[in-house]
């Protein structure tokens, strides 16, 4: 009983220390991930909705009850045209074929996409990871809110389109239901 | 020279891939690109490192039933440092090491090295080692997926290499092809080593 107690014991002090490290290393990274989820984001409204557009995150209201009923949501942003609202980009996770897509799918207020970019990805080189490449995401401008979004696949990478349609046409329907009254 | 000797042990004679045929599991995974091969390579390396120094030190301080738990705590402590500096400081590599990043933890090798070499030896030889592992572990990968993305992919660290008309052999990036390839490579490099071994008797 008391050798028992005595290995629990060097155990706890092992993760108690361990703990304690994490700690650090958490609190000495956490500002640049966030910055460079930050920097990600504005990076791609930017490709998508042109440099000169001006962004701002939706109403916090409005976007956790979003978020509350659609839990792959991460983010939601307003395109601006002056005070006006001129679109949406919806940031949400879906699943490809390695892991985790985040995507940021941007619509305008006509019902058409805007544009979509990968933000995130696992996929293979060469294979699922061409869906960050422009030939890819192109195929998704123009398209219409109205009905669900289609796209030639990725040759070899079947998997991580899916997933990319999944996420899109998930986008989609909220624009469609919450948005773009 | 004690230390070169152990150094040099794990880059050849015992390869942890080639000759120990150990940690294969991330190996063919991750050698889609070379990029990968080599990030995934280094963050063992530190990893590797990091945890046979500690574990070494606390060699005395560990009772033996528990090392195991020790171990582990020791060695996930550290891929998860690697992972959250990573993830701040060199994000590409990051995701596209994706989840093979967080496996390092149950990676053989560094099990390996922390039960056979850090948990009965020093400090300073613990560290060789793990250096010696980790670059024995790097030079297998950058080696396999050189291969694999040259003639997988037509390119060598992103830049494409042969232009529009080069078919390259799908089958290369494909679990199948790393296979095959490692299979070739780990052949070579026995026949290598054992011609050297018996011309220096």
């Amino acid at each position: 009983m008391r050798e028992t107690l005595k290995l629990g014991i060097i155990l706890f002090i092992f993760t108690v220390v361990s703990a304690g490290v994490l700690a650090m290393s958490n609190n000495a990274t956490k500002g640049k991930i966030a910055e460079l989820e930050m920097a990600g984001s504005l990076g791609a409204l930017q490709e998508i909705f042109g440099e000169d557009a001006k962004f701002q995150p939706l109403d916090e209201g409005k976007q956790n009850e979003i978020i509350e009923a659609n839990p792959s949501v991460v983010e939601i942003f307003v395109a601006l045209d002056g005070d006006s609202a001129s679109g949406y980009a919806i940031k949400n996770v879906s699943k490809g074929f390695g892991g985790d897509l985040v995507l940021m799918t941007g619509f305008n207020l006509d019902g058409t996409v805007s544009g979509m970019r990968v933000l995130e990805h696992s996929e293979t080189p060469g294979l699922g990871a061409r869906s960050e490449e422009p030939e890819f995401t192109n195929r998704f401008i123009g398209k219409s809110v109205s009905e669900e979004i289609t796209v030639e696949a990725l040759s070899g990478a079947t998997s991580t389109t899916n997933g990319v349609l999944a996420g899109v046409n998930a986008a989609r329907e909220i624009f469609n239901s919450q948005l773009s009254n | 020279m004690k230390l070169f000797k152990i150094f040099k042990n794990g880059i050849i004679q015992d390869n942890p891939i080639f000759v120990q045929l150990i940690g294969m599991c991330s190996t063919l995974a991750v050698t889609t690109s070379v990029s990968n091969g080599l990030a995934m390579g280094l963050a063992v390396v530190v990893v590797l490192m990091g945890s046979n120094l500690v574990i070494s030190l606390l060699r005395n301080s560990t009772p033996e039933k528990i090392r195991i738990p020790a171990f582990v705590i020791v060695i996930a402590t550290f891929v998860t440092i690697v992972e959250m500096f990573m993830k701040a400081y060199a994000q590409p590599i990051y995701q596209s090491l994706g989840i093979f990043l967080p496996l390092i933890v149950v990676n053989c090798i560094i099990f390996a090295r922390a039960e056979a070499f850090a948990f009965k030896n020093g400090p300073v030889a613990s560290l060789i080692d793990g250096l010696g592992m980790g670059l024995g572990y790097t030079l297998a990968l950058v080696t396999l997926s050189t291969v694999r993305e040259i003639f997988g992919a037509g390119s060598f660290f992103g830049i494409s290499l042969f232009g529009e008309s080069f078919q390259p052999a799908g089958i290369l990036v494909m679990p199948p092809g790393a296979f095959i390839v490692l299979g070739i490579l780990i052949g070579i490099f026995n026949v290598a080593r054992r011609k050297k071994a018996t011309s220096q008797i």
